[in-house]
């Protein structure tokens, strides 16, 4: 089987950004007819490595080949046209175009240099019956939701006709009906000689559909073997280095019968009619599938969006913030899910990142003290670990130094409430531990910690309530006793009632 | 340009040397010593004076727009309220202000108060500042028609007088004025909060938001500045005219942006300083000195002042893309 | 209005495509409507041939430079170049046409121009990546500059049989607007021409797919030049002769229509159609403001207003819940 030169590989492939190595020395190799699972954290490096597969990067060291031949200067046009289709977890659709148009783009069927729209609808519809979208093809995407839209993304790969497909977490924002239509017609795909790369965080599915696995771990290659007598459990080993017991600090309820924040009948955004208690000194837990109204609920909180309750009282004082500015002098603190977008200044140097909440609040036109914000700075660097000139742009730093800039911006602040979402997103292994212990820590020294998480294991482990959010509504408040993934999965499925019956 | 992007550390003169502040001030001293080795008379001292004092009125301009762009909008009305401040003041005076400082003072008003009308048009309407302050600027053009005219209006104001016209110790009181002006906005923009909030919202407003910078008073406060340094901008030109026209300001909304951009200030906000706006102001005018130089014509004149912008933003101005 | 078939692409997918697009700007096309009648009324002479003809006319110019600065923002760019480009249009056709190039030499160099312009602006932005508004802004000066050298005060000369086929009792500038309406609905057929929205919009997507996101870009920059000096030709024509500044208030107006239209500035959203709507109701608006006997003054006070409220409004009402 290894004699069949594969359709696609990498060969020792580095690349860095900013200096920071995100993939040393990798080596992968996509054969017909099977189905390869990528695994690895978030950060290891699996986004950058089909980057460098699809020419979209350059590799810094090693090469990429095609059928077994070099190709020095890799570009997405030549990977086009080698066949290879990629989905990638950003997608790449046009809102305003229509779903023909979205699935064709770039690669429009022609009559007398027009868009030869029959051939388009006939070929287009060929591959929307495929992944079995049924909308009208004239429908702008911009109209779909987000699961469609995926499904879009793979009829557009689809449409390709490739040899070699790769799809970055196809399944994050598919429901199980879409994500039984994918696997099954990726089975036949493979059966028809095509080689795919598969990337996902769930690992049954990757037991399922997959004959080989490559792991990456912090940029470098931990495995390369056949599926065959590995088990989930092995396969999250190899991943995160270490039992995934480990993971987690050991840690006593600290939880103080004083009311942080408690709202009755809040509603924000999706949120409708919530009552909701947060204690000083507990960690809660915000879980649930995605989009289920959970970021709005810090969001409301926080003042940033419009929010309204029947009756809120925050750290002593009655009513919502209502303002940003204003629930930052209550004493609350958020820090986003997208560093890049919510989070942080990347173009401006880290030490102002660290200084923005100050900022904020000091009085406009007060005189700054450098050596002051500089001292500041050292010493919260000091204490989160974040090492290097504090001068560089935020930019420079990896995604878990990042988050640690963002965590500590409101640290100087001493914060009561701080409302995470998801903070260990995209985060290495080691920083997933510091900020659990930070954490923890908080939580011990009397505040509360509000933790939306999508790591349904950071929630059983971490926190002393968990409360599950589907449809704008908290449909579970779990104790610390009663909780375990299960629990969680099915109160956030709405699975709990039947559990019960039966 | 990290070297600038509001840095909180030491300045090391490594930093300064490679700046854009710096690299514009070395273009305009290359050109002046070009330019006075060509033309006898443009080195001289009271010829370097003048430009320096010309360059005071597109300074001025400059200053409230470089707030305006770092923080990562455009004022586009600036023109018109060189205009409205030009106009309004010969308007304004009155007996009872002999030195006319109250009526100053009440015409500055009156264009602080235009600029938060654009700011609160981009903040709370959120229409796009380009149409915003485009609109304030037909807007107010209309508005002054009716009120002046077609004919000029001349200014009995004996502080314009002694602006645009006195020389204590042989330095125009204009280039005083944009001294002292210059200090101000360089302290307020590199060594205050309010500054740190304006890039903050510039590079990433929604992060400055969530970080609970108060983005809506601090956007009406940066295009009250605006309104501000063009009404004083419009006193300066009154003064150094002695008449006020409509179509004074004309020239000054190009000159306020090409100002900005050309002293490294990215046009996308977050990054930049007033530090290089000053250079980037007398650089315009040395540019606009040196063209009258050639005698050209108009045409000519006008592309060559374009061409030169654009081979200045090409040596110099490249923005690095960003996402 | 927009919605003429373009005769090669006609389909099951191609009609029902462009019926969704109309869903964003039904209600604009209803205000348009609105105003139409209202105009109706005041001045019933627009049902008759010739002031059907003088309404077209006025509005046309208007329609071509609101479309030049459409299509750039539907790329993520923007022009202020627009006005000074349309001058030069009007100097170039009032200083060739009536000499020994005749109507058809003059046609020519008014579109080369107008092409060589705008492709030159698309490559100073797209390849070398510096900002559209500083480029454009630089733009205007070297173009209206080169307006100034080709005719320093107004002047020149449009032969009169020309003045008279477009800007006299004749429905030509309907006709010219239909022809140019359908030459649109051509080129967004062609796959270069539906890149438009996907750079915009998605640039990075796009790319990905093997959209040529540059030609593209740069394309759209080199058309938008070409209307300019298009608008600028049937100005000069309009007028009888050329005038270097005469094109001023266009860059305003282009930018006021698109918006108007529903054009954003993030590139990729909005539709040509819109901005077409867009700029009928600005060139309504002012010839209302001028029948009920406005100032060109109290125009320009109304107008300003007219265009924060049309922005303003819709925006406003999404922030109340």
């Amino acid at each position: 089987m290894t004699t069949v030169a594969p359709l696609l590989a990498a060969r020792g492939a580095s690349k860095a950004f900013f200096g920071n190595p995100v993939l040393r020395g990798v080596s992968i190799a996509l054969q017909p007819g099977r189905v390869h699972a990528l695994l690895g954290e978030n950060g290891a490096g699996k986004s950058t490595l089909i980057n460098l597969l699809s020419g979209a990067l350059r590799p810094d060291g090693g090469e990429i080949e095609v059928d077994g031949r070099a190709v020095p200067r890799m570009t997405p046009a030549l990977a086009r046209q080698a066949g290879i289709a990629v989905v990638q977890q950003e997608l790449s659709l046009t809102a305003s175009l229509s779903i023909a148009e979205n699935i064709g783009l770039g690669a429009y069927p022609k009559r007398f240099g027009l868009i030869d729209y029959n051939e388009l609808a006939a070929r287009a519809k060929a591959a929307c019956a495929l992944v079995g979208l049924n909308e009208p093809l004239s429908t702008p995407v911009g109209q779909l939701a987000l699961g469609r839209r995926q499904m879009v993304e793979i009829a557009k790969a689809l449409y390709r006709m490739p040899r070699v497909l790769i799809l970055d977490e196809p399944t994050s924002s598919l429901s199980a009906t879409e994500t039984k239509i994918l696997t099954d017609l990726l089975e036949r795909l493979r059966g028809e000689g095509i080689a795919i790369l598969y990337i996902s965080h769930r690992l049954n599915e990757v037991m399922a559909l997959c004959q080989h696995v490559t792991v990456l771990k912090d940029g470098t290659c931990t495995a390369d073997r056949s599926l065959q007598g590995t088990d989930a459990a092995g396969l999250v080993r190899l991943m995160v280095g270490r039992d995934p017991g480990d993971l987690f600090p050991q840690w006593q309820p600290s939880a103080s019968p004083a009311s942080a924040i408690s709202v009755r009948g809040f509603s924000a955004g999706l949120m409708r009619d919530v009552d909701l208690d947060i204690r000083a000194g507990e960690v809660l837990g915000v879980g649930g599938l995605v989009g289920q109204g959970q970021e709005d609920l810090l969001l409301g909180l926080y003042g940033a969006i419009p929010a309204k309750a029947a009756s809120a009282v925050v750290n002593g004082a009655s009513g919502l913030p209502g303002g940003v500015p204003k629930a930052n002098a209550l004493g609350l603190a958020y820090v986003p899910a997208d560093r890049k977008r919510e989070g942080l200044h990347l173009i401006h140097p880290i030490l102002t990142n660290m200084m923005l909440p100050a900022f904020a609040r000091l009085p406009a036109l007060k005189l700054r003290s450098r050596k002051t914000e500089r001292e500041t700075g050292k010493s919260l660097a000091a204490q989160l670990a974040i090492k290097g000139d504090l001068q560089r742009p935020a930019q420079a730093l990896s995604g878990g130094n990042q988050q640690k800039v963002a965590l500590a911006k409101w640290m100087p602040h001493d914060p009561l409430v701080l409302l995470l979402n998801d903070p260990t997103r995209g985060v290495d292994v080691e920083t997933k531990r510091e900020i659990y212990l930070m954490l923890r820590g908080f939580a011990a020294a009397g505040k509360a910690v509000v933790l939306l998480s999508s790591d349904t294991p950071e929630l059983v482990h971490l926190c002393d309530r968990v409360a599950v959010v589907r449809e704008g509504r908290i449909t579970a408040t779990l104790e610390r006793a009663a909780l375990s993934e299960e629990a969680i999965v099915s109160a956030a499925m709405g699975a709990e009632k039947q559990k019960v019956a039966a | 340009m990290t070297a600038w992007n509001d840095s909180t550390g030491g300045i090391r003169a490594s930093a300064i040397l490679k700046s854009r502040p710096f690299l514009t001030l070395a273009i305009v001293a290359a050109v002046w010593i070009a330019a006075s080795f060509v033309s006898r008379g443009f080195g001289a001292y009271g010829h370097l004076r003048y430009l320096v004092e010309l360059g005071a009125v597109i300074g001025l301009v400059a200053a409230g727009q470089t707030f305006v762009v770092i923080a990562g909008g455009i004022d586009l009305s600036v023109a018109a309220i060189v205009t409205v401040s030009a106009i309004s003041l010969p308007l304004l005076s009155w007996q009872a202000d002999p030195t006319g400082l109250v009526s100053i003072l009440a015409v500055l008003a009156l264009t602080t108060i235009i600029g938060v009308v654009n700011g609160l048009g981009v903040a709370l309407l959120r229409v796009h500042p380009m149409i915003m302050t485009l609109a304030m600027a037909t807007f107010l053009q209309g508005l002054l028609i009716i009120i002046a005219g077609g004919s000029a209006v001349t200014a009995e104001n004996p502080l314009v007088h002694w602006l645009g016209n006195a020389r204590p110790a042989g330095v125009p009181a204009g280039i005083i004025l944009w001294v002292a002006v210059s200090a101000i906005v360089l302290t307020v923009m590199h060594a205050t909060p309010f500054g740190a909030r304006i890039f903050a919202m510039g590079a990433n407003p929604l992060a400055a938001s969530l970080s609970g910078v108060p983005v809506t008073s601090t956007t009406l406060a940066v295009y009250g500045i605006s309104g501000f340094t063009a009404g004083l901008a419009g006193v300066l030109v009154l003064g150094m005219n002695g008449q006020g026209y409509v179509g004074i300001g004309d020239p000054y909304l190009l000159a306020s942006i090409a100002a900005v951009v050309l002293g490294g200030t990215s046009i996308l906000g977050g990054l930049g300083t007033y530090a290089g706006t000053i250079p980037g102001a007398v650089l315009l005018v040395t540019i606009t000195a040196l063209i009258t130089v050639v005698n050209a014509s108009p045409g000519w004149r006008s592309i060559l002042f374009g061409s030169l912008i654009l081979g200045l933003l090409l040596l110099s101005g490249r923005e690095q893309a960003r996402r | 209005m927009s919605m003429v078939p373009s005769a090669k692409s006609a389909g099951a997918l191609y009609w029902p495509v462009q019926a969704r697009r109309n869903i964003g700007v039904r209600s604009l096309f209803l205000v348009v409507l609105a105003f139409l009648v209202a105009y109706g009324v005041l001045f019933p002479g627009l049902f008759t041939a010739s002031g059907f003809a003088k309404f077209t006319q006025s509005w046309f110019p208007l329609a071509l430079v609101a479309m030049a600065q459409a299509i750039l923002m539907l790329t993520g760019g923007i022009s202020l170049a627009i006005g000074a480009t349309v001058s030069l249009g009007a100097v170039i056709a009032a200083t060739t046409m009536a000499g020994p190039l005749g109507v058809a030499g003059g046609v020519a160099i008014v579109v080369l121009a107008g092409l060589g312009i705008g492709a030159a602006t698309g490559f100073i932005v797209v390849k070398l990546r510096l900002p559209a508004i500083v480029v454009t802004l630089a733009g205007s000066f070297i173009i209206g500059g080169a307006a100034l050298l080709i005719l320093p005060r107004p002047g020149g000369a449009i032969p009169a049989w020309l003045s008279d086929l477009l800007a006299g009792d004749t429905p030509a500038a309907f006709v010219l607007l239909v022809v140019i309406v359908l030459l649109w609905k051509l080129y967004l057929a062609t796959p270069l021409g539906l890149s438009l929205y996907a750079a915009g919009e998605n640039p990075v997507g796009a790319y990905r797919s093997g959209v040529p996101v540059d030609a593209a870009r740069v394309a759209a920059y080199a058309i938008s030049g070409l209307l300019s000096t298009g608008a600028g030709l049937f100005v000069a024509a309009q007028t009888g002769s050329g005038d270097p500044v005469i094109g001023t208030a266009f860059t305003l107006n282009s930018i006021a229509a698109a918006v108007l239209g529903g054009i954003g500035f993030l590139g990729g959203q909005g539709t040509m159609r819109g901005a077409l709507a867009g700029s009928l109701l600005l060139s309504l608006m002012i010839s209302v403001m001028f029948f009920l006997g406005f100032t060109p003054v109290a125009q320009y006070v109304a107008q300003g207003l007219i265009i924060i409220g049309a922005v303003a409004i819709p925006q406003f009402r999404k922030v109340q819940p």
